[in-house]
Parts: structure tokens; sequence; C-alpha cells
């Protein structure tokens, strides 16, 4: 197995072209665990941690262009405040140790259908945005998932940020689990309000072979709230879009949970997040 | 006593956090050779070709050791109790010195390498074709197989006081359930892992071993050595739980690799080699039956359970035998099954049986309680027995009801509303639950040897086990308060079968065990150094009775009279006096066993002795999800006299910790159709990390048992009893659900 280990972008893109079978490594916190568990043997690793470009984030028109390099850690004390629903998800992450290492991008390469990052990506409308040494693009989130543990990138092109829409309206995120630390999601949810173009961005984890939206759920609940008027969302309205989130899934029964939890706990979640959507939103 | 009862610190504890302390698989020898197992795939047949040849060539490879090249090995002895190093063969499978597969992830080669990556690589490239034979591998469809369990000298697998069914048909309230528990494994944090040498035809070992002296027994077996030809090392244990007690493939094979090779050998087993080739806790079935008057007296209390043991072998757990001790019941029988599997032989894990026993005997009690509208621990105190329930002997020493009472009031038990699902926070049910903890107390001989050398140190040589438990600081307590020098005085050495053979570190036995020794080998020295100081001319104790004498501050003295033993020795010009428990001889040893078997028989004839406890529990369950979070808890324990009072207490909360694992997360998933553990990592198999286990209140009597060594009860094991059973029923006072199937998932709670 070779290492490359290139120290600028342009260096690592030019690697990636020449050798598009490495894998890139950055936290680590999947890669090595693959490796250990032998599955899989990359020819060559590409470690992207000397990359300086890719440590940081900056900000421009109302969005965040999150280097691949920032640890969830970061991502938390740095960008909690204006990616609250992000931020939520990072912080069931694992342990100290994984949130330190890991990173969303790591996140998107690994195109976990139970990571936690894709279901706030997705509910916020993120970009991906992909490099190769052919030039640079921005993959909508809904089109970056194309199956388990499969993504949109092509074999030489790398992640060079996330960038995210500042949030216009709130934001939560739901994870249910066996314990409290240290669990892969048995069914997570995500909502975004975007009362700026009376909007609603959802994301399911864990409950269909690729993290997905609801649209028709979205598309209901878009319609049914009282945007000007902020009154309380009646319970039907809450209920009839937590039935619609729970179809948009397709759900498996395995180690972790059955089929049938997986409907009921999503349908729960996505009332209870939109409760607390609301309530904020109501300024209450 | 100046330390016994002091919350001192452990003594490897700087060892330990500075990663001084060198484990099993630490050893550095020159010219080491790693080892890796290839693990069959199938649950019963016979292979009938293996594929070495790509692994042969692999570079760094030393040798691939199969069936068809493996050096011959005796076969495992029978178990036979009356040697207890018979039992420590985990299994009875003579390990590639045969063709034969007996459950799936059975070692069927080794392959030994000049790195643990090579060896680990090439033991992929090893392909193996079997003829598969029908196998049972379904512990849930081979229920009808079971077979009533035999009763042994240490644990009788049955037991009746009257008509205990005929009670239950005409009692005025009766309640027939039935219980499930799923299997576990221990998960230990040091996986297993052994270093062996051979220096001609001695064998050595580094092995992290509950047991040492089994070890080297049974490897002398294994290997046609004289017992003294093997040297069993094991200083520090990183966790065992009971899976470290018996002798499972990978150390048989260490050795057997270094052998074949001529090399030293380390083997390491992966997390997921643990759970393939080392037997967990068995899945059981259980049936509880109560039978009361409608103020809550029992008339009939009936205990059953199934559980598996591999074919090859496997502990049998005695799950009801908290029914013989708990309840004053007119009417008693307990009944303990088997069914044999085509799978890993099960072993003993933290209170095998009384664990899992306890959860389905006092959920049945909650629910009776509940039924007849009494508080839970009001229906306790009026079925507390004043003799033993099953045959009327009386207890050493029982203080259940003044844990239970202790802990009602600190737990603020009284405050709770019975109804329930009555109590809530937001979207939060809130639940208590409270369950008997009991846990036998066991002694064992156990010899060592305490030498005072003349600069006044004291050593204790004997072969016990740190697992981290703290019993070498345990023991330097007790050997300095019965000498009266300081603790920093006292030196143990442990974890060696070049010390005098001690015990088995199991069954909560070896403070209780060595105390005993340790104490008769103090009076033998004290008695020893106060006729040498007697006898010395010029000795200020001269010609005084030992009755005049007092030992004090590292000497012994007679008012302002006496002397430091560092005088005493000196002026009889004496380096050091030695004072011994246990034979040296193999006859001597036979006699002890003899010996200390029938003073064992003997006591339990006359005394039920146990460590026993309330276990107060709160949960958390979300009324939409069913997610269930530990908020409170308080376990309140009689266990006799507590030597330390800090490692105490953090024996009980482990054992806390485990029980909620056991009741809320752990479950060995077993694939119906081969047998095949599926979920043998961390990742798949979840222990409860530190958010999930809130701060633990652990609280004891301290009251010493007059019949046992200082009065001191082990202390292991009851903190994992009772667990399982707490949490079952706060959970249904949460919810006004009872989940009678461990572990307490989410979907169960729906
Ligand atoms: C103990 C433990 C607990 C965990 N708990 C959770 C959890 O609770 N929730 C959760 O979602 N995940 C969890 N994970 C998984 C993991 O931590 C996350 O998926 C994390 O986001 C991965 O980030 P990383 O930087 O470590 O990725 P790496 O392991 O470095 O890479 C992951 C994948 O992304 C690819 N990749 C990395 N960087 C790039 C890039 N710039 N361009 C293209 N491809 C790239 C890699 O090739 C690889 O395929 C856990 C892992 C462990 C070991």
């Amino acid at each position: 197995m070779d290492f490359l280990r290139p120290t600028t972008w342009a260096d690592a893109l030019a690697a990636k072209a020449e050798r598009p079978e490495a894998t890139p490594i950055q936290g680590g916190t999947d890669v090595m665990v693959e490796i250990n568990l032998d599955k899989g043997r990359p020819a060559a690793l590409l470690d992207l941690n000397p990359v300086a470009e890719l440590r940081d984030w900056s900000s421009e028109d109302g969005w965040l262009r999150i280097g691949a390099g920032v640890s969830y850690t970061r991502l938390i004390d740095e960008l909690g405040d204006r990616l609250p629903g992000l931020a939520q998800a990072s912080r069931t992450v694992g342990s100290p140790q994984i949130r330190n290492r890991g990173t969303v991008a790591g996140n998107l390469g690994a195109a976990s259908p139970a990571g936690d990052s894709h279901p706030p990506l997705l509910a916020s409308d993120a970009l991906v945005e992909a490099e190769s040494v052919r030039g640079s693009r921005l993959i909508p989130i809904g089109e970056f998932y194309l199956g388990v543990k499969r993504n949109a990138l092509e074999p030489d092109e790398l992640i060079r940020a996330v960038r995210v829409p500042y949030a216009d309206g709130p934001q939560y995120f739901s994870k249910i689990g066996t314990r409290n630390a240290m669990v892969i999601a048995v069914c997570s949810f995500a909502v975004a309000l975007h009362p700026s173009r009376r909007g609603v961005g959802t994301g399911i984890g864990s409950a269909a072979p690729t993290p997905r939206r609801a649209p028709e759920a979205e598309e209901f609940l878009a319609g049914e709230l009282d945007w000007d008027g902020r009154t309380a969302v009646p319970d039907e309205t809450a209920r009839r879009f937590g039935e619609l989130v729970a179809r948009a899934a397709s759900p498996i029964d395995d180690v972790r949970g059955t089929r049938d939890y997986r409907v009921h706990a999503l349908a729960v979640m996505a009332r209870r997040t939109l409760g607390w959507a609301w309530t904020e939103y109501r300024g209450i | 006593m100046r330390y016994v009862g002091q919350p001192i610190d452990r003594l490897d504890g700087v060892a330990k956090t500075t990663g001084a302390a060198r484990f099993s698989a630490e050893y550095p020898y020159p010219n080491l050779a790693y080892a890796a197992l290839v693990h069959a795939t199938i649950a019963r047949g016979r292979i009938t070709r293996i594929d070495t040849g790509t692994a042969r060539k692999t570079p760094g490879v030393l040798a691939v050791i199969t069936h068809g090249n493996a050096p011959e090995m005796k076969p495992a002895p029978k178990p036979n109790q009356f040697d207890m190093s018979t039992l420590a063969a985990a299994t009875s499978v003579n390990y590639l010195n045969t063709d034969e597969v007996y459950w799936n992830g059975q070692p069927v080669a080794v392959v030994v390498a000049e790195t643990l990556d090579v060896a680990r690589e090439a033991a992929y490239l090893i392909e193996v074709e079997y003829a598969e034979y029908p196998a049972a591998v379904d512990f849930a469809a081979e229920e009808g197989n079971a077979r009533p369990q035999k009763s042994t000298m240490l644990s009788e697998a049955d037991g009746r006081k009257g008509d205990a069914e005929a009670a239950l048909a005409d009692a005025p309230f009766a309640l027939d359930l039935r219980y499930t528990t799923a299997q576990v494994n221990h998960n230990a944090i040091e996986p297993h892992s052994t270093t062996a040498y051979w220096d001609g035809d001695h064998l050595i070992l580094h092995e992290g071993s509950q047991n040492v002296a089994w070890v080297r027994d049974h490897l002398a077996i294994r290997f046609d050595l004289p017992k003294q030809n093997v040297r069993v090392i094991s200083p520090f244990v990183g966790g065992a739980f009971g899976g470290k007690s018996f002798v499972w493939p990978g150390t048989v094979l260490t050795a057997l690799a270094a052998k074949v090779t001529g090399r030293p050998v380390r083997m390491m087993l992966t997390r997921e080699g643990v759970f393939r080739t080392v037997g967990g806790r068995t899945p059981s079935i259980q049936r509880v039956a109560i039978g009361a008057q409608l103020d809550g007296s029992m008339t009939a209390l009936i205990h059953t359970s199934v559980c598996q043991v591999g074919r090859t072998g496997g502990w049998s757990e005695q799950v009801t035998s908290v029914s013989r001790h708990l309840y004053d019941a007119a009417n008693i029988q307990v009944q303990q099954n088997l069914v044999g599997m085509d799978l890993l032989a099960n072993t003993i894990m933290r209170a095998p049986g009384e664990s899992i026993g306890s959860f389905a005997l006092e959920a049945t009690v909650d629910e009776l309680a509940y039924e007849l509208g009494l508080d839970p621990i009001e229906l306790r105190a009026r079925n507390e027995p004043a003799r033993n329930p099953l045959d009327g002997k009386a207890f050493s020493h029982r203080l259940l009801m003044e844990c239970f009472e202790e802990g009602a009031k600190e737990f603020g038990w009284a405050g709770r509303p019975q109804e329930p699902g009555s109590m809530r926070d937001g979207r939060w049910l809130i639940g208590m639950g409270v369950a008997a903890a009991y846990h036998p107390a066991w002694r064992f001989p156990a010899n060592l040897t305490v030498r005072l050398s003349d600069d006044g140190t004291v050593l204790i040589r004997c072969g016990l086990h740190e697992m981290g438990m703290g019993s070498a600081t345990a023991v330097s307590q007790i050997a300095a308060d019965a000498l009266c020098v300081p603790m920093a005085a006292v030196t143990v050495a442990y974890g060696d079968t070049a010390l005098p053979d001690t015990t088995t570190a199991g069954a909560s036995s070896q403070t209780a065990s060595v105390t005993a020794s340790l104490l008769a080998a103090c009076a033998k020295l004290d008695r020893a150094v106060f006729t040498l100081a007697r006898k010395t001319p010029g000795s200020p104790l001269r010609g005084l009775r030992r009755a005049d004498v007092t030992a004090r501050d590292g000497g012994l003295y007679n008012g302002s009279r006496g002397e430091s033993y560092h005088d005493i020795l000196r002026r009889a010009g004496r380096a050091s006096v030695e004072a011994r428990v246990g034979a040296d001889t193999r006859l001597g040893e036979i006699a002890d066993q003899v010996r200390s078997m029938s003073k064992f028989l003997l006591d339990r004839r006359r005394w039920v002795k146990a460590a026993c406890g309330a276990q107060f529990c709160e949960v958390l369950v979300d009324s939409d999800t069913g997610e269930t979070r530990i908020s409170r808890w308080l376990g309140v324990f009689d266990v006799g006299r507590v030597v330390n009072a800090k490692t105490a207490a953090s024996q009980l909360r482990g054992g806390i910790v485990m029980g909620i694992g056991l009741a809320l997360t752990e479950e060995t998933l077993v694939d119906p159709r081969n047998g095949r553990i599926v979920n043998a990592s961390l990742s798949e198999y979840h222990v409860p990390v530190h958010a999930d286990i809130p701060v633990i209140d652990v609280r004891y009597l301290d009251d010493p048992d007059p019949t046992m060594p200082l009065g001191v009860v082990g202390i292991g094991e009851v903190g994992v009893t009772g667990v399982a059973g707490a949490v079952a029923n706060a959970v249904f006072h949460a919810t006004g659900k009872r989940i009678r199937d461990l572990p307490i998932t989410l979907d169960k709670l729906l």
C-alpha cells in the first residue's frame, strides 16, 4: 500500500488524477476502521491532513464554505450558531475523540445511510464542492447519495468543501440510538424551516439505502404552516407530517432495530422536531 | 485496625496509569514470533481439505499448523470434582489434533509469522472445505430437548420443599411467568493474549488468567510435562469477569506454536477472536411461578430454567439458586435444565446463574406486589425468612431487610406513587424499581508464605490474581494490620505459578480464601518471631510470655520494654523468618484438598452464607420512542466486612454497570442458520458507555460475617445480581409494560 502525502491542494488533485484508485483519508475514523476489519485493501492512501487549505472555513453571501478538513469539534465550536442543525447532529457523533478527528467531508465520502451529518445537510440544501484537475463543480446534496456507501464523486474528484447556507430559520436534529454515545443511529431525522421562502427542508437517516428527503412531507407542511400568523400547528397537521416522513423511508430490520420501529420512530421524530422548530419560530 | 476498611488507593494504580504494568501481550522477547488463528465457518462437520499453500509462501510466515501437521497433544482430562484443576479445560476438543469441527469459530489452523500483520494476513489466505453435519444452533428452537441438569458437590441443580405445584394451584393468588435472557459476552478491555516460549522441556507462559495454577496443570497434561516444568506468569490481567478462568484454545495453541517454531510466540486475539473462541454467558428461558395469600405471604415458589451448554463443554449455571434463599415460601421447587448445542462452550461470567436468575425472580416478585397492591419492599419484608427457606439451615449472617430499609430512605422510595405511568417529566416517563441482590459466599484453600526480613519488611508470596479489583492492595492492608507494620513495609508477590498456589479468582472467593490463610500465616509468623526473641540472649523480651506482649509499630513490646522486628531478627542473627500455609508436596496438596473439601461440605451443611443487597433504580423512558435511560442508582449491600472502602465500592459499582448492560443493551446474536456470532465486535455489541451511566451511589453495612475469615464475604459478583430485575421493575413503573425478555431494547417498549 502506498501512502501519498501531498502538502497542497493542487498536489492532492494531481495525485488523485494520477492514482484515481487511491483512498483519501482525512480523520481516518472510517478509513482506519475499514482497514482494520480488512474490508477492502486500498492500493494507496491519499492523506489530506497536510493540506492546509482544507482546514479553513469561510463565509460569503450567506453561505458557509466548510473545508474538508474541519473537524466536528471545530464545527460545533465555531459554526454552531450559524448551522444549528448540523451542529446538533455533530454533537451526537461518536465520542470526543471521534469528533476531534472526524469530518463532515469524511461522512460524505463514506456516504453511509446512517451518517449523522446527512439529514441536516439535506434539510438545509447544502452543496458538495467537488474538485479535480479537470475543474470544480457543486453537487446539490440531494444528488450526492447514489446508493449504500456510494456517492456522486468521480474517481479523480475530491471533496474540497461543503457549502451550507446560513440557517434562515429554526433547524433541529433528532437521533435514536441504543445508548447515549458511540452509537450508530437506529434512525435519525432533521428538519429546517426556511421562512424566507416559506419552505421546509427534511432529511432522513438510517431508514433507506441512502439518506433522503421526504419531499411530499416538505411540500405538505410548507403549505399548512401559518407562516405569517405563526399560530400553533394543529395536531392533525403534525401527525400528517409525521406520516408522510415515515412513508418516505424504506427501512429494513437489522441488529439495531426493526423496520416497524423505524417507521414509528421517524414519525415521532418528525412531529417532535417540528414542534421544537415551530416553537422557536413563534418566539415562545 | 489501622488499614482494613480504609479507602486506600490501589498499589498498582501508578504502574497502570503510567503504562509500566506489563500485560501478557507486552513481554518483549528477542526473536518473538506472532500467531493468528483461522476460525471454522461451519457449526459442525469435518474438514475435508485445507489449502495452506499461499499462506505458507507468504514472506515472513514461519509455520502454518493444521490438524494435518500439528504435533500430538494429550486430550483434556475429564472433569472431576475432586481435582478442581480438571475443570480448567474450557472445551474437550483436542485443538488441531482432530479434523472435526464442533462450533462455528473453532480454530482450524494457526499461522506463525515474523510479524502480527503477516500472521493475520496469511490466516486470511487459508482456504478450508468441510463436510457439514446437521447442527443444533438455535437455542429457542432447542428448548424441547433440554434435560435435567446434574447436581455437583458445589452446586445443586434442583431442590424441593413440599408440593409447590399443588400449592400454586390452590393459591388464592398466583402468577406463572416465562422469561428469556440473551447470550452475553464478557468483553474485558484486554482481549485474551498469551506469550509462550519453551526453554528445553520447560514451558513459560505469560497469560492473563484468573487461575494460573489451572493453566499450568492443564498445559502440563496437554503437553505431557511434569507440572513443575510449566510456569505461568500473570501479574496483571486486564479484566476477566470469568472469561479468563478456564483455558481456551488460544492459550493451548500459542504453546503449541512456540513448540513447533522453537521461538517465543505471542498471540493476541482480536475482539472477534475472543467472541469466536471464548464462551460467554448462556442464554436462558426461565419459569417463575408464585402462589400467595392475599396478604402477600408466599405459599408456592417455582423457579425452573433452561440454559445451553456446548457439546464439548460449558458451565452449568445455578440460575435458580436465588430462589432457594430469598423468600420464605411454604412450598418451593427449583429445577435447572440444560440443552446441548453445537456451539462454543459457554462459561462463567460474573455471578453465573444469579445474575439472570435474580432477574426472573425479582421481576415476578415485583409483579406480585403490584397485583396485590402492596409495596414491593413490604412484600419482601413479609416473606423474609428467618432460616434458609428450602432446608431450614441457618444463615451465617443476613441483613437483607436492613439494606432495603436504608436504601428506601436514601432513595426516596416512600415518596413515589405506586401507580405505573404516574411520574413524568415532559416526554420522559419516570419509573422507580427495586430488587434484591444475592450471591453465595465461597472460600477455597489458598497457599501462601509470609516472610519477615531483618530490615523490617514483609513479603507475602501467593499466586493470587489481580484483574483490576485491588486484591494485592487488600492483602497488604490485612497483613499490615495483622503484623502491626506500616503498609509500606509490605510487598505482595502474586500472579505467578512460581509462588504458592493460591486459589481461583472466581466465585467472589479470592479475598476470603486468601484472608483465611494470611491470618493463619501471620499468627504463625508472630509466634515464630516471639519464640525467637524470647530465646535470644540479651533480648528485652527474654522470659516474657506471649500474652504479656503486644505487636505494635513494627515490633513486639511490653509497655516500653521490647524491640522492633528489625532488632529481634538482627539480635538473633536471622536474615528472615517465614511462615507457610499449605503443603508444598503433591501428597500434602491432596491431603489439603481433601481436608478443605470436607471442611467446605461441613460448613455448607451448617450455614448458608452469602452477600446480599438492595438495588434501587430510577429510569426515564421516552413515551414515544421507548428509549430507556438510567437516571439514578443506589445499591446498599451486606457484604460482611469491607477491607478497602474504595476498591469495594468500585467492585460493586462495576457489577451494577455490567448489570445495566445485561438489562438494556448487551446481546450476542447467533445466526440461527449456522451458529455464527454476527455481532462479534464492540461496534455492534453494545456495552454501556460513560454517557449511559449516572452517578452510582453504593453503600454497604460493613458488618462482619462471624463465620468468614475477618468477617469478609466476597464482593465481586453480588453487584451485578438484581440489577436487571430492578431495571425491568422500574421500566414497568414508568410505562406499565412488563418486559420479560432481556435486553429491554426500544422496540420491545412500543
Ligand atoms: C468509534 C466510532 C464512532 C463513530 N460514530 C459515528 C456517529 O455517531 N455518527 C456518524 O455519522 N459517524 C460515526 N462514525 C463514523 C465516522 O467517524 C464519520 O463518518 C466521520 O464523519 C468520518 O470522517 P473522517 O474525516 O474521519 O473520514 P475518513 O475516515 O478519513 O474518510 C471517510 C471516507 O471519506 C473519504 N474521504 C475523506 N475525505 C475526503 C475528501 N476530501 N474527498 C473525498 N473523499 C474523502 C475517504 O476516502 C473515506 O471513504 C464513527 C466512527 C467510529 C470509529
